[in-house]
């Protein structure tokens, strides 16, 4: 059984990972999705519901 | 195949081994029997040639997408999709939905990239809340999926991580749901779906549930009738405790789909059933569907395309038993930073291009 030291460092790197999850996944997805495009789609486009 | 394992069943030569192996090679001559065994076993059932069975989430795909339980809504959307890159794959969707009798307006953003290797998609509504998709094809019969749920409120976090395998002539699945490393709480779900013969097969699925203080085993058993040709598709899943589903699609011709799906719960404290017919049109320009069941629901959902980058989505269900209506009126543009010619497709002479 791990210690309640141990247990509480898992607890706090699991909710970390969550938020780094949480704001970093769609900015990751248009970060792959612009560099790996083909054409490589310009900026405002990408964001913007009317350009 | 058989002959490799004879020779390795030989035994081995003095003169050929080399002295350091020894133990290695009286290994290989007491499992040869059983490596020619399993040998003549494989290229058995390579010769039965039974097909894939497909996996388990998709054991009543085709009634899905034929009735329209998944596809509808009430109040007003806008979907504006653009396609950014066609191979691979890149598009970012703006969703607006607006006057919905259950769920308040929203707005969500989503993006998507695939290509073959695997698939990533997001979406982000205007509270924050994110839910994402991550997919990894290793080969052909290897896929890794990850699927998470990140609410802005703590406890609303969902993450499932699965595995597929498909064999030659089943499919295996593992799935966890919510894992905790402390305590091992979770939900953890296998799956297995054999051929039996060319169109029967027969599987099960397991689902275990551990919360810190109590676990709890549940078995669901599955089986899945092909039609010749592929033309008609009917299963059914059991449990144990008292839960029955039995579907049946058919394809009538090459526009029009029939669906029926027939769910019953006999369990001590709860008995019930409700059964649900359907049916699908595709039309060139169109798609109809329509849908009854016996709660006294009457569905119906038309999409239609008037041009190739705008479509019209109309959808309406009337509940006789507890006189209630739903309305849901939806528009899809795409559009596209790509040239025809980028999006490799060349449009017929004499129809317009958007």
């Amino acid at each position: 059984m791990p210690s309640e030291e141990t247990k509480e460092r898992v607890v706090r790197a699991i909710d970390f990972g969550r938020t780094v999850l949480h704001y970093g996944w769609i900015p990751f997805i248009i970060y792959v999705g612009y560099t790996r495009s083909n054409p490589q789609p310009s900026l405002i486009k990408l964001i913007s519901p009317l350009a | 195949m058989a002959a490799a394992s004879h020779e390795k069943s030989l035994p081995p030569g003095p003169y050929t081994e080399p002295p350091a192996q020894p133990k290695k090679s009286t290994l290989f001559s007491a499992f040869s029997p059983l490596a020619n065994a399993s040998s003549r076993f494989s290229s058995w059932r390579t010769a039965l040639g039974l097909p894939n069975p497909g996996t388990v989430e998709n054991l009543q795909k085709e009634v899905k997408t034929t009735h329209l339980t998944n596809f509808i809504f009430d109040g007003a959307r806008a979907d504006l999709m653009k396609g950014l890159s066609m191979d691979p794959a890149f598009q970012v969707t703006h969703s607006f939905q607006l006057a919905s009798q259950s769920a308040p307006p929203t707005y969500s953003f989503g993006a998507l990239f695939a290509n073959s290797k695997g698939l990533l998609q997001g979406n982000v509504d205007h509270e924050g809340n994110v839910s994402g998709r991550f997919q990894q094809n290793w080969s052909g019969s290897n896929i890794s999926k990850v699927q998470a749920q990140l609410g802005m409120q703590p406890g609303h976090t969902m993450i499932q991580l699965e595995h597929d395998y498909s064999g030659l002539d089943y499919t295996l699945n593992g799935k966890v749901i919510n894992p905790s490393p402390l305590d091992g709480s979770g939900i953890y779900v296998g799956s297995y779906l054999q051929s039996v013969t060319k169109k029967l097969a027969l599987g099960i699925e397991t689902l275990y549930q551990r919360a810190p203080d109590q676990a709890e085993v549940s078995s669901s058993y599955l089986a899945k009738l092909t039609g010749s040709d592929g033309k008609w598709i009917a299963t059914a899943q059991f449990q144990p405790i008292g839960v029955l589903q039995a579907t049946y699609w058919h394809k009538l011709s090459e526009k029009v789909e029939a669906a029926a799906d027939l769910q019953v719960i006999a369990a001590p404290m709860r008995r019930d059933a409700i059964a649900t017919i359907g049916a699908k049109y595709d039309l060139r320009m169109s798609t109809f569907r329509a849908q009854l069941d016996s709660t006294g629901k009457v569905s119906a959902l038309l999409e239609q395309r008037f041009a190739p980058s705008f479509a019209f989505t109309v959808a309406g269900e009337i509940d006789h038993f507890k006189n209630a209506a739903k309305v849901g009126v939806g528009v899809m543009i795409e559009s596209t930073s790509l040239t025809p010619e980028e999006m490799g497709m060349v449009p017929p002479p004499g129809q317009p291009h958007f």
